[in-house]
């Protein structure tokens, strides 16, 4: 009996350690024996159309080598599934569509080796310089999030290695003087400006704002302080709040007893989720909600309801937006073959990603060779529209000619409603109480 | 004034959600010694429980307190059983190591089941009751409440069933105990079941107020240890006022203090932990344990 419970403890605890090292194979949870795992052999295929474009591939000259960190667990772990999945999209439509990178005469193919950072930004600086160091990778693509973002983008610059991201829009990252960070996103500070001016000519005239303290929100609370007194609203409070906040009852009961008419909450999708529900416990319905990261994402409907109608946010990319390209169409028919892929819609994240990727593909055929200087000076020049949306970088690295959307949640569907070119719907404002929904 | 009685009603409910959810870590010391750093696990595992059940059966997670409750007691006794007990009489390191293995272990399992999506169920017992100036938010209250009904039935249940009393020798003396013809293992066994049902149940009904995630653990975890260092090892008066006293200090401090108050409020409650353990180290109310050998590592 007793060397019964001991074989059985014996392989119980033999099987969570096997589910905890090996269950994910893109996961890898201890920095100092991280093997890599790459993407390219594990890519899901596209449904049909493989078989068919394969014979008219040509011979590869090489391989393209690409490193990220991306966030597999901890608090990103949402965020970085998206992150690698708009990767991983433009990976699989390089190689088996489009027949690998163009470099001059030849075709590359790509492969991308991914660590999972944890979220932890020393871990990311870690696993950056292993990439750089040791798997000898010929680029780097980004992490999630601008805290990660800052961390290893210093490493990507101390080695002279070239990093284009997507997600990481906080200010800071490109006032370091570095010349190896690109960025094709809309900058953090500017994420707010489309909705708070949609709700001041709406009426709108004061603001409160609670943001997380990292790196990209408070860019997006600085940029919102500016842009509301920019457009004539008063701002009441600012607020901070911690990483890892499991309660923010104290800042939405400090928020109700000013009355203000727009609430901005800066900070990634978990601190959405507390907003919507801190501020219906506390019976506090403002004018118009303005949150960062959530709301864009198609799961936040899922997952709040009705609770989500009339919540505002700010979005780099929606699938009814009208650019177009000649890689991958329209956003609708990104959308259509991201859900072939993975089975869901794409968030604006995952979006972003596989324009980084893209970006850094047409910067390589233009320059004609993988050398970084090139490279480098072809980002510079890269002027170019895509289906995410038109793409030319400043000299710090910033995308400077995307302008930033905002969506609202109406009717469970999630509407453009600013800038009013790209809207789809108008703002519905004020918002009704909790109750009435 | 108004915002005072807010902030104090805050206080008070936020504490009741501390208490609930740190109890069964605390209880688990106190009886056997075993630090049990997979707790917020446990109460993740709780959490997606509930979600489940109320996203594909529409079951509210306070009425799946019914099902959580049963299910994870099986989970915790099988768990003593076959891992934990090999660790009860060895060095404080090895508990650590293998309840640290385990929380890697759980949070990337759910990970592969659950994916890495934040999620939070829906209940009836939601909005908000306003009396004057104050209001009382229905979902947190209703978890204080559980969090009094689990808490005082515990209570009773150590205090006067004969299992219970067992369980409290077990923890003052094993040696007498086992003298006295307590099984050990089967008492061990029980509490540790009991704990994580009562922690699973925390989880259950904390799901419509928090984001579920597998990685939403380890921060409660080190929660459950400041409440635990506050309010004294098994003790659940005390489990009860130091997440209480914590509460009223972050929510008093998220108030007054404007711009970082939320922020300070955590720094606030890792200063109070070393007040405490300086100060008063069998915590605010003492224990189930007393005060004793120092840990052998």
């Amino acid at each position: 009996m007793k060397r019964l419970t001991t074989a059985l403890a014996m392989s119980l605890a033999l099987l969570l350690m096997l589910t905890a090292c090996g269950g994910d194979d893109t996961t890898t949870t201890s920095t100092a024996a991280a093997t890599p795992t790459t993407a390219a052999s594990a890519t899901p295929t596209t449904a049909g159309s493989s078989d068919t474009t394969m014979a008219d591939v040509p011979e590869f000259a090489g391989t393209i080598k690409i490193g990220a960190a991306v966030s597999d667990t901890g608090t990103y772990a949402r965020e970085g599934q998206d992150t690698r999945h708009g990767y991983d999209t433009w990976l699989d439509w390089v190689n088996n569509e489009y027949g690998g990178i163009k470099v001059g005469n030849d075709r590359y193919n790509v492969e991308i080796i991914y660590y999972d950072d944890e979220g932890d930004s020393d871990t990311a600086a870690t696993l950056v310089e292993k990439l750089i160091t040791e798997d000898e990778v010929d680029f780097l693509l980004g992490p999630y999030s601008s805290g990660l973002t800052m961390s290893t983008s210093a490493i990507a610059e101390k080695y002279n290695v070239i990093m284009v991201e997507g997600n990481g829009s906080s200010e800071t990252i490109f006032e370091r003087g570095f010349k190896n960070i690109f960025a094709v996103l809309t900058p953090a500070g500017n994420y707010t400006q489309s909705a708070l001016k949609a709700l001041a000519d709406l009426g709108a005239k004061s603001v409160v704002i609670a943001y997380e303290d990292a790196a990209f929100p408070t860019s997006v609370a600085v940029g919102a302080e500016k842009w509301a007194k920019e457009y004539g609203m008063d701002v009441l409070a600012v607020e901070t709040y911690p990483v890892d906040v499991s309660d923010v009852s104290a800042i939405i009961t400090n928020f109700k007893a000013l009355d203000p008419d727009v609430f901005v909450g800066g900070g990634h999708y978990k601190d959405a989720l507390l907003f919507v529900r801190a501020a219906k416990e506390q019976g506090w319905a403002p004018g118009g909600m303005v949150i960062t990261v959530g709301p864009s994402n198609p799961e936040f409907v899922t997952e709040v309801g009705a609770d989500a109608e009339y919540i505002i946010g700010p979005t780099q990319w929606e699938r009814t937006m009208s650019w177009s390209d000649e890689w991958f169409g329209t956003p609708e028919e990104y959308a259509v073959r991201y859900e072939a892929l993975w089975s869901e819609p794409p968030s604006y994240q995952a979006a972003e990603s596989t324009a980084t990727a893209l970006a850094l593909q047409l910067a390589i055929e233009a320059a004609g060779t993988i050398d970084t200087d090139s490279v480098r000076q072809a980002l510079y020049d890269l002027d170019v529209t895509t289906f995410y949306g038109p793409i030319n970088f400043d000299e710090t690295g910033k995308n400077v000619a995307k302008p930033m959307g905002s969506i609202q949640i109406q009717d469970g569907v999630i509407n453009v409603v600013a800038p009013a070119e790209a809207a789809v719907a108008e703002v519905r404002y004020p918002m009704p109480p909790w109750s009435d929904r | 004034m108004d915002l005072f009685l807010q902030a104090l009603i805050n206080g008070v409910i936020l504490g009741g959600f501390y208490a609930v959810m740190m109890l069964g870590f605390s209880v688990i010391w106190g009886v056997m010694g075993v630090i049990n750093l997979a707790h917020g696990e446990m109460i993740m595992l709780g959490a997606y429980f509930a979600w489940f059940l109320n996203s594909n059966y529409g079951v509210d997670p306070f009425v799946s307190v019914l099902i959580v409750m049963p299910v994870m007691f099986l989970l915790g006794y099988v768990l003593q059983l076959v891992l934990i007990n090999r660790v009860v009489d060895r060095p404080i390191l090895a508990s650590l190591l293998v309840t640290f293995g385990l929380s890697i272990a759980i949070a990337n399992l759910a990970k592969l089941v659950f994916t890495a999506d934040l999620r939070i169920s829906d209940t009836t017992l939601s909005g908000a009751w306003a009396f004057g100036g104050v209001t009382f938010p229905v979902t947190k209250t209703a978890i204080m409440g559980v969090a009094l009904v689990i808490m005082s039935s515990l209570h009773l249940f150590l205090q006067r069933t004969r299992t219970g009393k067992s369980i409290r020798a077990a923890a003052q003396n094993k040696q007498a105990a086992r003298i006295v013809g307590i099984d050990i293992n089967r008492i061990y066994a029980l509490t540790f079941g009991i704990c994580i049902a009562i922690t699973g149940v925390a989880g259950a009904v904390i799901s419509p107020v928090q984001a579920v995630f597998p990685f939403m653990g380890t921060p409660l975890t080190l929660r459950a240890f400041t409440i635990t260092a506050l309010a004294g090892l098994g003790s659940i008066p005390g489990a009860l006022m130091g997440g209480v006293v914590l509460g009223i200090v972050e929510s008093m401090i998220g108030i007054y203090v404007s711009g970082i108050g939320t922020n300070l409020a955590i720094v606030a409650s890792f200063v109070l932990l070393v007040v405490i353990l300086v100060t008063r180290p069998q915590g605010l109310f003492g224990g189930l344990r007393p005060h004793e050998e120092p840990a052998q590592i």
